[in-house]
């Protein structure tokens, strides 16, 4: 699977705490395929670039646009800001 | 400020600023809580420092909501919500809590129930940082 990166029909992947250590970096952008792309889909190919998110994703909430999402469905849009959140340990 | 006084910041906390924003006149109860890296014996060995990160926007909101629910939830005027980030030493305060109200027992209530509040749902994290001796140091650089 290609990694494309590009800004005109991108997106932006932010990646906290245990997610970043498994993909290595806080943030990446991926340029989305021209037939679109869904929510369960972004998260799948995600995984199989990074493995190491795969155990990790099931107990994190994912945000979108700062807004936490209830279910992983629906479609992904250029210019969406996705985040996976661990659980979190502040305090 | 309105009531409310959230922020995710770098610098150290600062104890008589907190307090100034809760002290107006009609407060006769004031509880300040602070939050502090321990020293503490994690799975690596002593740890040194926690690293502290948040997804700022998120957070700030979050702390937001979580105070001005405080106020509605149990009266108290003034509510101050303030976390660090960055690398903390043992000892240092990572977390201020405070609610000025008019009698103790609201703000009391106020802190606890914020400072739960805010570990279970404000996008926050720590990460524990081990002391290591500079010869294991050298070790793992070689190897």
């Amino acid at each position: 699977m290609g990694w494309p990166e590009g800004m005109a029909t991108s997106l932006t992947i932010l990646f906290f705490s245990t997610a970043r250590g498994a993909v290595g970096r806080p943030e990446i952008r991926y340029r989305l395929p021209e037939d679109g792309l869904s929510v369960p889909e972004l998260l799948e190919r995600l995984c199989r670039r990074y493995p190491r998110l795969r155990p990790i994703l099931p107990s994190s909430r994912l945000v979108r646009n700062g807004t936490p999402l209830r279910r992983r469905a629906g479609r992904v849009a250029a210019g969406d800001e996705f985040a996976i959140h661990p659980p979190y340990s502040g305090g | 400020m309105n009531g409310v006084s959230v922020r995710i910041q770098k610098g150290a906390l600062s104890i008589p600023r907190a307090y100034r924003e809760l002290a107006s006149e009609g407060q006769g109860g004031i509880v300040l809580f602070l939050g502090r890296v321990r020293a503490d014996r994690g799975r690596d060995g002593p740890v040194e420092a926690l690293e502290y990160e948040a997804h700022r926007g998120p957070a700030e909101a979050k702390l937001e909501e979580l105070a001005k629910a405080a106020r509605r939830r149990f009266g108290v005027r003034e509510v101050v919500l303030w976390h660090r980030v960055g690398v903390l030493a043992v000892g240092e305060a990572s977390v201020l809590v405070g609610a000025g109200a008019p009698h103790r027992s609201e703000a009391f209530a106020a802190v606890s129930w914020l400072i739960t509040r805010l570990k279970e749902r404000a996008p926050i994290w720590k990460a524990e940082i081990y002391h290591r001796p500079i010869r294991a140091r050298a070790r793992r650089r070689t190897s």
